[in-house]
C-alpha cells in the first residue's frame, strides 16, 4: 500500500513519488519513554515495564564511549525510536548533508522504528541558535518544507515523521493554519506525524485558539505518535519547558486525541528538572490506564 | 531572497544582534504584546547556550559561582555563536576564549576549562581496542626496537601553567581547591577513557616525550635513545618498558606493530 491509495486527494500533484520511499506506517509500540541518562542504570538493572523508548538523535551522534555502549544494550531489549532536534527542516539554508549522514549512520546502528524531528528551523547563514524555532504558515513556506521533506526522505530512504512544535508568536503573512500546514506537508510529502498534545494545548493557549480545532483539523491516519509533557505558565502565555509533570488540561487533551486518532505509540517526554524513573513510571501508567479506559481492545498495566 | 528566507534572516539577526526589525512582521497574541513573545526565543537563546557550557564545565562553573560564569558563558555566547547541529560541539572553543582577555590574568580558568574539556572530548571519543600486555609477548626480543604503538583514539596530552590538576580534584571531590598558582615548569598532563571512565595524570617531562614522540609513530629502539639523553642512559630501556608498561595496564594504547 502506498500513501496515495491509502490518502487519497483530489488535487494534482503526487502525494507521494512512486516507489521513492517505503510508505508503511509503522507499527504501533504501545507506552514509552523519553530515554535519559538519569535512568540507564535503573533500566539496564531493572528491566523497567515500558513499552519502548524515544532517544534524542543528537546525544548519540558521537564518535564512540559510554552514551553509544548504553543505547546498543538498550535497543536489544526494547524497541527505539529516533527524535532529533537539529533537521531544522524548515530552514532556508542549504541541507546540511554532513547532519544527515551522521543521522543515517546512527540509524543503521539504531535501527528505530521511525525517526522524528520537529516542524521548524534552528538557523541560517552557518549559525545554529539550538532552538525549535517558528516559521509563517504561508505556500512559499509549505512548497519550500515539502522538497526539503523528500530530499530527507530520499537520503535517508525512509519516511520521516514531523511533531508540532510550541510557538510564541505568529506572523502577519500566515495563510492558513498551523494544523492545515501540517496536513498538506504529510499529504504532499508522505511524512508522518508526531503529535505533540502538550505542544498543542501550549500553542492554543498563545495564539487563542481551539486546541480541539487543531485536533480535529489533523488526517487520523498520518498520526504516530503522541508526545505528553508539561510546561510553564506565564499568565499571558504558556513555555513549553517540559520540566513538569503533565497537566490535567493536558491529560483531557490526550484522551480527546485517542478518540479522533485511536491507537497511537504514546510517550512521556521530560527534559528538564528529570525525576526519578519510578515517578515517570507512574505517567507512562497514566497513559496506558487513559488508553484502556477509551479503547476497549487496549489492555490494562500490570 | 526569497520572502521566507529573508524572514528567517530577519529573525535570526534579532535573536543575535537586537536588531528588531522582524517585530513589524509579528502579530500580538490575545493576552500579550510581541515584543514579551519575541523575547521568550531571544532568552531562551542565551540561556541554553550558558547552560550547555555550564553542563559540560561544572568544575569551573562551581569553581568560579553562578555570576561569574555566567557573564564568561554569555561573553563566549556572543563572540562564538554555535556553528554546529549538535550542542556538544558549542562549548569546543571555550578554553581558548578564556584565555584572552579580559581573563588571561587568570589563566587557571583555561586551564580548567581545558582540562574538562579533554575529560569530556575522551569520553566520547571513538572507540577502539585496547591493547594487553599479552600483546607484547608475540614479538622476539630483537624485534622489539621497531616497535611502533598507537595511542587510543580517547587520549589527549594537555600542558598547563598552572596547579590546575590539584584545583580539579578539589573540585570534583567538593573540598576548598588551594589557591590558583603558576606552575615553575609546565604541567603534562594525559588525559584518557578507560573502559568508560575519563582519566588524567600528570607526567614526568621524560615520560610525556616518550609519549609524545610514541604516539607520533617513532619505534621503541629510538624511544629508548631519547630516554637516554634524559637520565642514565644505562637504565633508559628498563625505563622505557616501565613506561610502556604503564600505558598498556591502563588502556592507553590501541595496537603495536612490528616495523616492517
Amino acid at each position: 500500500m502506498n500513501a496515495s491509495t491509502r490518502f487519497p486527494t483530489t488535487q494534482t500533484e503526487p502525494s507521494v513519488r512512486d516507489g521513492a520511499i517505503p510508505a508503511d506506517k509503522p507499527a504501533y509500540l504501545g507506552f514509552g519513554l523519553g530515554l535519559r541518562a538519569q535512568h540507564y542504570d535503573e533500566i539496564l538493572s531493572g528491566n523497567p515495564p515500558i513499552d519502548w523508548f524515544e532517544v534524542i538523535s543528537e546525544n548519540y551522534m558521537l564518535p564512540g564511549g559510554q552514551p553509544l555502549r548504553v543505547l546498543d544494550r538498550i535497543r536489544e531489549r526494547y524497541p527505539v525510536v529516533m527524535h532529533g532536534v537539529s533537521l531544522s527542516i524548515a530552514s532556508t539554508a542549504p541541507p546540511n548533508f554532513e547532519y544527515l549522514a551522521g543521522l543515517k549512520d546512527l540509524a543503521r546502528r539504531v535501527e528505530p522504528k521511525w525517526i522524528s524531528d520537529h516542524l521548524c528551523w534552528t538557523g541560517v547563514h552557518g549559525k545554529n541558535l539550538h532552538d525549535l524555532l517558528p516559521i509563517p504558515y504561508t505556500n512559499e513556506a509549505l512548497d519550500h518544507v515539502v522538497s526539503r521533506v523528500q530530499l530527507v526522505q530520499d537520503y535517508l530512504g525512509r519516511a520521516i515523521a514531523l511533531e508540532n512544535v510550541s510557538t510564541y508568536l505568529q506572523f502577519h503573512d500566515s495563510e492558513m493554519t498551523e494544523w492545515e500546514f501540517l496536513s498538506e506537508l504529510s499529504r504532499r510529502s508522505g511524512c508522518w506525524l508526531l503529535f505533540d498534545v502538550n505542544n498543542v494545548y501550549v500553542s492554543a493557549f498563545n495564539h487563542g485558539y481551539d486546541p480541539h480545532a487543531f485536533l480535529e483539523g489533523i488526517p487520523a491516519d498520518r498520526v504516530v505518535q503522541f508526545h505528553l509533557a508539561g510546561h510553564s505558565h506565564m499568565g499571558t502565555h504558556i513555555i513549553d519547558t517540559h520540566d513538569h509533570p503533565v497537566c490535567n488540561e493536558v491529560w483531557d487533551l490526550y484522551a480527546a486525541a485517542i478518540r479522533r486518532f485511536g491507537k497511537v505509540s504514546t510517550m512521556i517526554e521530560r527534559d528538564d528538572n528529570i525525576p526519578s524513573l519510578d515517578e515517570l513510571i507512574v505517567e507512562v501508567n497514566q497513559t496506558r490506564e487513559i488508553a484502556a479506559g477509551l479503547l476497549p481492545s487496549m489492555p490494562r498495566a500490570g | 531572497m526569497s520572502d521566507f528566507a529573508r524572514q528567517q534572516s530577519d529573525f535570526q539577526l534579532a535573536i543575535l544582534t537586537g536588531d528588531e526589525k522582524i517585530l513589524a512582521e509579528i502579530l500580538d497574541s490575545p493576552k500579550e504584546k510581541r515584543h514579551v513573545l519575541f523575547g521568550v526565543y531571544k532568552y531562551a537563546y542565551s540561556s541554553r547556550l550558558v547552560e550547555a557550557l555550564r553542563n559540560d564545565h561544572k568544575l569551573l562553573h562551581s569553581y568560579v559561582g553562578d555570576e561569574m560564569f555566567d557573564e564568561m558563558g554569555k561573553a563566549y555566547v556572543v563572540a562564538n555563536p554555535s556553528q554546529h547541529p549538535n550542542l556538544r560541539w558549542f562549548s569546543q572553543g571555550f578554553p581558548d576564549f578564556l584565555k584572552a582577555e579580559p581573563y588571561a590574568e587568570y589563566p587557571i580558568l583555561s586551564d580548567l576549562a581545558a582540562l574538562e574539556k579533554a575529560l569530556n572530548d575522551a569520553f566520547d571519543a571513538k572507540d577502539a581496542a585496547v591493547m594487553q600486555l599479552a600483546d607484547m609477548a608475540g614479538f622476539a626480543p630483537e624485534l622489539w626496537d621497531g616497535l611502533k604503538f598507537e595511542a587510543h583514539p580517547s587520549s589527549c596530552r594537555l600542558d598547563v601553567s598552572t596547579n590546575v590538576a590539584a584545583v580539579w580534584l578539589a573540585l570534583k571531590n567538593e573540598e576548598m581547591p588551594p589557591d590558583a598558582a603558576l606552575l615553575e615548569q609546565p604541567g603534562r598532563l594525559l588525559i584518557w577513557r578507560q573502559d568508560a571512565t575519563p582519566m588524567f595524570r600528570e607526567l614526568s617531562i621524560e615520560e610525556a616525550m616518550m609519549w609524545d614522540e610514541a604516539s607520533g609513530g617513532i619505534p621503541f629502539g629510538v624511544l629508548c635513545s631519547m630516554l637516554a639523553t634524559y637520565d642514565d642512559p644505562d637504565g633508559a630501556a628498563a625505563r622505557g618498558a616501565g613506561y610502556l608498561h604503564g600505558w598498556i595496564t591502563a588502556g592507553l594504547l590501541t595496537g603495536v606493530a612490528a616495523e616492517s
